[in-house]
C-alpha cells in the first residue's frame, strides 16, 4: 500500500458523487414525462367541457365533476361495450391460452416432430410486419365467414394472429425452462402423458402462463384498428366508443377521459389480483438442492 | 502479503425480532502466509465471515485488520484480497490467456508484464499447454485452475477460497488437494480456504477453524482437532466415519473411574488423567465419544463387547456397525474381517481415545 | 416380485452410449454399477426404465419382455440424480404420487404414505414443500416416493452422492437396513467405489466403451480386478501402477520397473503363472496401504528407499508420494506422522500383493477373469 492511494480513491469518489447525481436527475425527469400523462387524464376527466376546452389549460380542476363518470353511462350501450370488450378479450386469451400452451409444448418438449426452431420463429415472426398491412384482406376474409366481420367471434379469432404466436413462443421458453425430469418422475409413478402434463408440468410454468394471460388480454382489450373497421353495430368495444363522445364538432374531453379511466379499471384489477402468482412463481423454489 | 486478524467481529442481518445473528462475536488471527481453513456445516455464519473479510458484506460491530491497518469500512476493491469461487465464472468466449491476463487488463498494466505475468501463473498451476484453449473445451478442474490462476494474478494480499472443489469429483479432488497444497508452498500467500468438507480442510490447512451457529467452535491443526475436540460439536464434524457418543454415568470404585453407557453392559475406561477430571469435579453424567478408528480388533486390555448388525467391506477396510443394547456404534476392521450380521465380536481400545463430555455444556473434560 | 434381465443393449450408433450390454438381478439382489461420471449409466437406467428406447436389445421383468412399454406401465421405480421431486407439491403428496397414479383407495392411501414416511423419518415434514426441507430429506422423500410405489424393480441413480459426508453415511447405513429394497431387483448407479463395496451384492464396473468391464462380488473386484480400468477405478489413492520387464539374474528371477533402477524379486507363484504366460513384460498394480514406511517389527517385506514428494495426513491415513528410481509410489502412513518433502524414507512393499497385468492389453494375468 503507498500513501497516494487516500488521494486518488477520493478523486474517484468525487466523480462516482457527480455521476450519481446526473443520474437521479434524469430518472426525476423520466418519471414527470411517463406520470403527467395520467395526471392530466385524471384531471381532465373531472372538468367540464367548458373547462376542457381552455386556451390555456387549468392544472387543477376549477370546478370537480365526479358526474362525469356517470354521465359515461348516460347512453346504455356504453356499459355494453365494455362487456363485448371483456368477453372478447378474455374469451381471446383462453384460446390463446390453450393452443400457445400446447404449440409451445410440442416445440419445447419434441423440437424435431414440431417443425424445428426454425418453425417456431417463423410463427414469432407473424407479429413482426405491420398489422395495417392485413387489415382489408382480413376484412374481407372475415365477412366471408357465416357469422360475419361485425360479431364476437370475428375479433377473438382475429386477434388470435396476434396473440397466438406470442403466447406460443413464450411458452415455450417456459415449458423449456420446466425440468424434464420432473415429467419423467411422474411418467414412473404411473401418470400417463397428458395427466403428467396437467399435473406436473402446467403448475411448474402456471406463473408465466399467467404472465402471458395478461399480455393477450391487455392487447385484445385495449386493440383499436381491428376493432374499429370489424365492428360497429351488433358489437361494439370500448375502444370504439371513446370517439364518440362529441358534441357537435365539440370533443367532449372530460367525458372520453372519464369512460377511458373506467376502462383503465379491469387491466389494473387483473394485475393487482395476478401479480401475486407471478411473484410466487419465482419462489417456487429449485429442484435440485 | 498480510496478516489478518478479525476481532469481535458480528454480523446480524436485519433488526428487531425478525433478524438474525449470522456471526456471533468472532475473533480469528492468521498469521502472514498462513494457510486456514474456515470449515462448518450450511448456514454457521462461514460465508458471511468470508463476505466480511472480503468486504462484499458490512461489519455490524467489531473490527478486521490487515497487518495493522483497520479494514472495516473499506471497499472491496480497496482491501487488496482476492476471492475464487465454486463456480469458475469464466468468460467463454475468451481464451485461457485472455482470462488470466483480464484482471491485469482492466487495471491497465502493459501487455509485456501482463504476458510475463500470466506465463508465470500458468507455470505455478501447470497449464501451459492450454493458454489458447477455451474453457468450455477444459474439463472442470482445468477450468477450476484457470479462476484460481485468474483471482491469484493480481498478487493479492490474502488470498480466499470458497467452496472451490465442491463441484469435483473424488479423483479430480484429490489432485486438486495436493495442487492447492503446492501452490501455498510456492506462493507463501495468506490464504483463507471456506468449505464445508472436513477432510478437504484438514488435508489443506495449517489450521483449521470450525464454526457453527454463527460462533467460533475452536482453532487447531489437524491433531489437536482430532484427538481434543473443544466439544461434542467438532468432535462429530470432524473425522470420518463420525465418532460414536454415548450417553454414560460415572462410576468410582477403589479409586478407579469408569463409564457406564446408559441401556447397555457397555463399560468405558478413560485414560488417568480424564479420570481424575472427573472424581474432582463430581460430574455423575456424561456424553462419552471414542472414533470408529480408536476401536479395533488388535487387543489390549479394553474391550467393548457387542453384536455385529452390518458388515460393510469397503476395500480397503471394513466398516462394521455393531449393537449392545440400545446403543448402537461403529468400528474399522480389516477388509479380511468377515464376520457377519449376529455374530458376538469384542472391539478393543486404548483408554487415551476415550473422549470425555460434560453431559449439559457438551464441552472436554480434559 | 421379479428378476430384471437386460440382454444386449445398444444405445447410439456412431458413438455407442451403450454397447451390447447385458446383465441379470435376481429378485431380491442388491446390483451397484460404478463408473465415472459421464460414463452412460444414467442413460443404462433411463434404458430399463422406458424413458429412453434402446436401438437394440431387451429388457425383462420376471419374464416378460418391456421392452416396447411406455414407462407409466411399467412396475419400475426410479430416483433421479436431481431428485426430481414436484416443487409446487408437498412432500406428502410428491410421496403419493404414485398410488394417485394408480388410484389406490384414500384411507389405504394416507396409510402407506405414512408408514414409508416413518420409516424414512421424515413424517414430521409432510406439510413442507421440497424447496423448505434440506437435501437428506429432500433424498429420503424422492425415495419414499419410489418405495411407497410398490414396484418390481428399483432403479436408484447416484441418490447419495450429492450429500455432505455425514448424510450420505447415515444414508448408506439406511439402504442396508431397508427391507423393501432387499426385497426386489435393484440396480443402484454410483461412482463412488466405497458405496459400491458396501452397498453390492453384485458389482458391474462400467468402462467408457458403454459396456460392463466386470461383474462381480465387492471382494472379487476389489482383489482380483480384471483389468486396469476396473482396478483403478476401485481404491483411493488410486493403485500404483508400475510397468515392469521380468528378469533373470544368478538363476534368481526379478522384476524391474521400465523406468528406472527400482527392483522387486519375483514371488514363486507369480514366477510360475508368469513364466506360463511367456512374458518378459508385465504391468504391476499395488494397492497404496501395502507400501509403507518400513518398521522395525515388519517382516516378509521388500525394501525400497524412496524420497518424499508430498506427504498429506487425509482422514484415518497419511498419504506420502514418494519416487524410488524414476517411479512414482503412493504409500500410507500413519496419520499423526510427519515427513518433510525431500526428505529419505525407507519403504516396506508387500510384494505378495502384487497385481499382474498383461503390459499391453491391460488384463489381469494371475488367474481366470
Amino acid at each position: 500500500m503507498t500513501t497516494d492511494t487516500g488521494s486518488t480513491t477520493d478523486g474517484v469518489k468525487d466523480m462516482w458523487r457527480h455521476v450519481r447525481f446526473l443520474f437521479l436527475a434524469f430518472l426525476v425527469l423520466w418519471v414527470v414525462f411517463t406520470v403527467f400523462p395520467l395526471y392530466f387524464m385524471v384531471i381532465t376527466a373531472f372538468k367540464t367541457a367548458a373547462e376542457t376546452n381552455l386556451t390555456v389549460p387549468t392544472f387543477w380542476p376549477q370546478d370537480w365533476r365526479p358526474g362525469n363518470f356517470a354521465g359515461v353511462f348516460a347512453e346504455k350501450t356504453n356499459f355494453n361495450a365494455l362487456l363485448d370488450s371483456f368477453i372478447i378479450a378474455t374469451a381471446n386469451t383462453a384460446l390463446s391460452l390453450f393452443l400457445g400452451s400446447l404449440a409451445g409444448y410440442a416445440f419445447a418438449r419434441f423440437p424435431r416432430q414440431a417443425g424445428g426452431e426454425n418453425l417456431a420463429f417463423w410463427i414469432l415472426s407473424n407479429r413482426m410486419f405491420p398489422p395495417v398491412a392485413i387489415l382489408v384482406p382480413m376484412f374481407f376474409l372475415f365477412d366471408n365467414t357465416p357469422w360475419g366481420t361485425d360479431s364476437h367471434l370475428s375479433l377473438i379469432f382475429l386477434y388470435l394472429v396476434f396473440n397466438l404466436p406470442l403466447a406460443t413462443w413464450l411458452m415455450m421458453v417456459f415449458f423449456r425452462d420446466a425440468p424434464l425430469e420432473i415429467e419423467e418422475a411422474a411418467y414412473l409413478d404411473g401418470w400417463r402423458p397428458l395427466r403428467a402434463f396437467v399435473k406436473v408440468t402446467l403448475p411448474l410454468v402456471l406463473p408465466g402462463m399467467v404472465s402471458v394471460a395478461m399480455l393477450c388480454w391487455i392487447f385484445a382489450w385495449n386493440e383499436y384498428l381491428f376493432a374499429n373497421l370489424f365492428v360497429g353495430s351488433a358489437v361494439k368495444t370500448y375502444t370504439i366508443v371513446i370517439p364518440t363522445f362529441t358534441h357537435g364538432s365539440q370533443t367532449l374531453w372530460n367525458l372520453q377521459m372519464a369512460f377511458s379511466l373506467i376502462a383503465m379499471i379491469p387491466p389494473v384489477t387483473l394485475f393487482i389480483l395476478l401479480r401475486r402468482y407471478m411473484v410466487r412463481g419465482l419462489s417456487l423454489g429449485v429442484v435440485k438442492g | 502479503m498480510a496478516n489478518v486478524s478479525l476481532q469481535k467481529v458480528n454480523k446480524i442481518y436485519g433488526s428487531g425480532p425478525g433478524s438474525v445473528h449470522a456471526v456471533q462475536d468472532l475473533d480469528l488471527d492468521i498469521a502472514d502466509g498462513e494457510f486456514v481453513a474456515l470449515l462448518g456445516p450450511s448456514g454457521c455464519g462461514k460465508t458471511s465471515t468470508l463476505r466480511m473479510i472480503v468486504g462484499l458484506e458490512t461489519i455490524t460491530s467489531g473490527h478486521i485488520f490487515f497487518d495493522e491497518r483497520d479494514m472495516s469500512r473499506l471497499e472491496p476493491q480497496e482491501r487488496n484480497v482476492a476471492m475464487a469461487f465454486e463456480t469458475y465464472a469464466l468468460y467463454p468466449n475468451f481464451t485461457v490467456e485472455e482470462n488470466l491476463a483480464f484482471p491485469l487488463e482492466v487495471r491497465g498494466v502493459d501487455s509485456d508484464v501482463r504476458r510475463k505475468k500470466t506465463e508465470e501463473i500458468a507455470e505455478i498451476l501447470q497449464i501451459t499447454d492450454i493458454l489458447n484453449a477455451f474453457p468450455p473445451e477444459l474439463s472442470g478442474g482445468q477450468q477450476q485452475r484457470i479462476s484460481l490462476g485468474r483471482a491469484l494474478i493480481r498478487d493479492p494480499s490474502v488470498f480466499i477460497l470458497d467452496e472451490v472443489m465442491s463441484h469435483l469429483d473424488a479423483h479430480l479432488k484429490f489432485r486438486m488437494l495436493f495442487d492447492l497444497k503446492r501452490l501455498h508452498r510456492e506462493l507463501k500467500r495468506t490464504m483463507v480456504y471456506v468449505t464445508h468438507d472436513q477432510v478437504e480442510a484438514l488435508a489443506l490447512a495449517d489450521r483449521v477453524a470450525v464454526m457453527s451457529n454463527a460462533k467460533m467452535q475452536q482453532v487447531g491443526d489437524r491433531n489437536t482437532l482430532y484427538n481434543r475436540p473443544a466439544n461434542v460439536f467438532v468432535a462429530d464434524f470432524i473425522g470420518e466415519p463420525p465418532t460414536n457418543f454415548f450417553t454414560a454415568c460415572v462410576a468410582t470404585e477403589d479409586n478407579e473411574t469408569r463409564l457406564l453407557v446408559d441401556d447397555s453392559d457397555l463399560v468405558l475406561v478413560p485414560d488417568q488423567s480424564t479420570a481424575g477430571k472427573l472424581r474432582q469435579s463430581g460430574h455423575d453424567k456424561v456424553t462419552a465419544g471414542i472414533r470408529p478408528q480408536n476401536l479395533g480388533l488388535s487387543e489390549t486390555p479394553y474391550s467393548l463387547k457387542a453384536e455385529i448388525d452390518i458388515n460393510e467391506y469397503l476395500g480397503e477396510r471394513s466398516m462394521l456397525t455393531v449393537q449392545n443394547g440400545a446403543a448402537t456404534f461403529q468400528s474399522l476392521a480389516p477388509p479380511d474381517m468377515r464376520a457377519g450380521p449376529g455374530e458376538a465380536i469384542q472391539l478393543y481400545y486404548e483408554p487415551s481415545s476415550v473422549m470425555v463430555f460434560d453431559f449439559e455444556t457438551e464441552k472436554l473434560i480434559a | 416380485m421379479a428378476r430384471l434381465e437386460v440382454q444386449g443393449l445398444c444405445k447410439g450408433w456412431d458413438f455407442p452410449v451403450i454397447d451390447d450390454l447385458s446383465f441379470s438381478v435376481e429378485e431380491g439382489e442388491f446390483f451397484v454399477i460404478l463408473g465415472a461420471s459421464g460414463i452412460g449409466k444414467t442413460t443404462l437406467l433411463r434404458l430399463i426404465s422406458g424413458l429412453e428406447t434402446p436401438d437394440a436389445g431387451r429388457v425383462i421383468v420376471g419374464g416378460s419382455d418391456q421392452t416396447r412399454l411406455p414407462p407409466y406401465q411399467r412396475r419400475i421405480a426410479m430416483t433421479f440424480e436431481s431428485y426430481a421431486l414436484y416443487p409446487h407439491l408437498s412432500v406428502y403428496e410428491n410421496i403419493a404420487s404414485p398410488l394417485r397414479a394408480r388410484k389406490v383407495a384414500a384411507d389405504d392411501r394416507e396409510r402407506r404414505v405414512r408408514e414409508v414416511a416413518k420409516l424414512l423419518k421424515i413424517d414430521h415434514l409432510l406439510d413442507r414443500r421440497p424447496g423448505e426441507v434440506s437435501g437428506g430429506q429432500k433424498q429420503r422423500t424422492a425415495l419414499g416416493r419410489t418405495l411407497v410405489a410398490d414396484p418390481e424393480v428399483f432403479l436408484l441413480d447416484e441418490p447419495i452422492s450429492h450429500l455432505d459426508a455425514k448424510i450420505r453415511h447415515e444414508l448408506r447405513t439406511q439402504f442396508h437396513t431397508l427391507e423393501d429394497l432387499r426385497k426386489v431387483a435393484t440396480v443402484y448407479v454410483t461412482h463412488d467405489y466405497a458405496e459400491a463395496l458396501s452397498l453390492g451384492d453384485r458389482i458391474g464396473v462400467m468402462g467408457s466403451g458403454g459396456r460392463l468391464e466386470q461383474v462381480g462380488s465387492p471382494r472379487d473386484l476389489f482383489e482380483r480386478p480384471v483389468n486396469l480400468t476396473v482396478a483403478e477405478h476401485l481404491g483411493q489413492p488410486t493403485i500404483n501402477v508400475i510397468s515392469a520387464r521380468i528378469q533373470s539374474e544368478n538363476s534368481q528371477t526379478f522384476l524391474t520397473a521400465e523406468s528406472g533402477e527400482l527392483k522387486f524379486s519375483l514371488p514363486d507363484e507369480a514366477k510360475a503363472m508368469l513364466q506360463g504366460q511367456a512374458k518378459d513384460r508385465v504391468t504391476i498394480g499395488l494397492r497404496p496401504q501395502f507400501i509403507r514406511p518400513l518398521r522395525e517389527t515388519d517382516t516378509g517385506l521388500e525394501v525400497v528407499t524412496a524420497e518424499v514428494d508430498v506427504y498429506e495426513p487425509l482422514g484415518a491415513n497419511g498419504i506420502m508420494i514418494a519416487h524410488s528410481g524414476g517411479v512414482r509410489l503412493i504409500a500410507l502412513t500413519d496419520p499423526e506422522m510427519h515427513y518433510d518433502a525431500g526428505e529419505k524414507v525407507t519403504l516396506g512393499v508387500d510384494i505378495s500383493r502384487f497385481h499382474y497385468f498383461d503390459s499391453e492389453s491391460g488384463y489381469r494375468l494371475n488367474g481366470a477373469n
